[in-house]
């Protein structure tokens, strides 16, 4: 069994966006049979983070020198464009 | 409708919100279109958030009650308002009679506004409701009368709708956000204090010309955007305060900063579940409004969370921390007790961003401004505050400290609202929807003008 990879999930408070997110990605994840851990962060501790995560999901603007892939988006909170960016996520987590 | 809504409270106030919230969350995702195992789940978690962030108050409140106490002793310093935090407004707001009809309310006005075209925005960011129900909480805490709390909180979904808009231009061309607009009332109130600061640093020679770096202040001040270890600090520094002379007072310094680095950690946790709960709820209200909306040219409306990871609004906020830790001990006849709320400040700030063009140096100074006037807020405003948490169920000891916030108790605009009442009574309440009825017709008249005046780049 592959170990899960792990998705830090980036937004102003660790509360409110970012749970969004967070548990729009493991229900589709789930979903397609893909096993996830995300863990939840404020912007601020993102630096500090980082280095656990596989991939990083933001609702707002994080260092872009972080040696591990970010991906900024809002789908998750608008609706618009989700399909795309989960398509996304899951490209980079294959890789 | 007053004897409907007294019958109704009655039973309300038998069952507590850890038990009204879950049905009135079921009723209202199944009437926006959740599917009812989802719309039960989502009460049934909402209901479990309560409880636990009833428990990690309890804690806070606990320690901090102590500590306060045990300084008045010591140093004769006053200072029995503490700060819970935003994350407890929030449940609280929630929790309070208005708070269980916020929901409904903020979607009507926000649509009926949209079809009369007054507003652009779309607000589908159901959870920052709260903010609604927070000021409509504060005004039936002071008329005791529930419709009058009903309609404050449909003036503030208007209030928000509007300060959206006139930030909508600011905010999409500094933050790179198209099509997004911030109706968020932590956030949005701001936005004078920063046009006032611009005007006010612009006339002193030589200042106007200061700016700081915001990665310098990253790297020295990074240990402020840190909650736990920041908890953990202030724990050890009040228990030091508090018990220095006390009996065992070694164990009883550790325990505080043990007990608050864990609310730091705990309370949005637990907050996190009260959210978890309301995503079937909002993603079904999300659907809802837009099949509804028209087809011209909306702004989606969300949390300012969003905005939290520029450098200009971390960056700022953690030059703010010391800053504000110092004045709530220096600013004579403030009574509160900064804590929970010290991790708030991004979203104070965060308005000031496209309007002083991301210069650190102003943002701190208009900080300084809205924080240093929203002690003396919160000091006048906690008994209301503290009525509020009682209303929504949630355990304050007869006699003890009283409690605030910075997100919104701290702000001016349930200030003016609850202010406008208690000198007007229910024409109080006219005034502001009058005030906000007319500063709207101005700047639909004007749009370019006062978007501008708000941080837009200028129209060629």
């Amino acid at each position: 069994m592959d170990t899960p990879k792990r998705i830090l999930v980036a937004c102003g408070t660790a509360i409110a966006t970012s749970t969004v997110v967070a548990k729009g990605i493991e229900e589709i994840l789930k979903e397609r049979g893909i096993q996830v851990i995300t863990r939840q962060c404020k912007a601020s501790e993102v630096r500090s983070l980082a280095g656990d995560a596989d991939l990083i999901v933001t609702t707002t603007p994080v260092p872009s020198d972080l040696g591990v892939p970010v991906i900024q988006t809002l789908a998750f909170l608008t609706g618009i464009g989700k399909e795309e960016v989960i398509e996304q996520i899951i490209s980079e987590l294959q890789k | 409708m007053e004897v409907f809504l007294t019958t109704l409270k009655a039973v309300i106030d038998n069952l507590g919100a850890t038990v009204v919230l879950p049905i009135i969350i079921f009723f209202v995702a199944l009437i926006m279109g959740a599917k009812p195992g989802k719309a039960f789940r989502a009460g049934v978690t909402i209901g479990i958030a309560f409880i636990g962030i009833n428990l990690v108050i309890g804690l806070m409140w606990g320690t901090l009650s102590g500590v306060a106490q045990a300084m008045v002793t010591n140093w004769k310093i006053t200072r029995d308002v503490v700060d819970v935090g935003w994350p407890s407004a929030a449940a609280i707001a929630f929790g309070t009679d208005v708070g269980l009809w916020v929901i409904p309310i903020a979607i009507i006005v926000n649509l009926v506004l949209l079809v009369l075209k007054v507003t652009k925005t779309l607000n589908i960011d159901i959870w920052n409701y709260w903010h609604f129900a927070f000021l409509g909480s504060m005004v039936y805490m002071v008329s005791q009368n529930l419709t009058y709390g009903l309609v404050a909180a449909a003036i503030a979904a208007a209030l928000a709708l509007f300060l959206g808009d006139w930030t909508a231009k600011a905010v999409q061309d500094f933050y790179k956000l198209p099509g997004i607009s911030i109706p968020h009332l932590t956030t949005a109130p701001g936005v004078p204090f920063a046009i006032f600061t611009n005007w006010l640093i612009d006339r002193i020679p030589g200042v106007k010309n200061w700016k700081v770096d915001p990665d310098t202040i990253q790297k020295r001040f990074g240990v402020f955007g840190e909650p736990v270890i920041l908890g953990l600090v202030i724990g050890l520094i009040l228990g030091a305060m508090g018990y220095y002379n006390a009996e065992q007072a070694a164990v009883k310094i550790l325990q505080t900063g043990m007990n608050l680095a864990a609310v730091m950690l705990l309370l949005p946790r637990m907050v996190q579940i009260l959210m978890e709960g309301l995503i079937p709820v909002s993603e079904a209200a999300r659907e809802f409004m837009k099949k509804r909306a028209s087809d011209r040219e909306i702004y989606i409306g969300l949390d300012s969370a969003i905005l939290i990871g520029h450098p200009a609004a971390i960056s700022s906020s953690l030059v703010l921390v010391p800053i504000i830790i110092l004045l709530s001990i220096i600013l004579p006849g403030n009574r509160v007790l900064l804590f929970a709320d010290l991790a708030i400040i991004p979203f104070v700030v965060a308005l000031f961003a496209p309007l002083m063009k991301g210069n650190i140096f102003r943002m701190i100074v208009a900080g300084i401004l809205e924080l240093g006037a929203g002690f003396y807020i919160a000091t006048n405003m906690a008994p209301l505050f503290t009525a509020a948490a009682q209303n929504a169920g949630f355990a304050m000891p007869e006699g003890a400290s009283q409690i605030t916030s910075i997100g919104d108790g701290f702000l001016w605009p349930q200030f003016v609202f609850t202010k406008l009442f208690e000198a007007l009574g229910v024409i109080g309440l006219v005034v502001v929807a009058a005030l906000l009825v007319v500063a709207w017709i101005f700047y639909l008249k004007s749009p370019a003008k006062w978007e501008e005046a708000a941080g837009a780049p200028a129209k060629k």
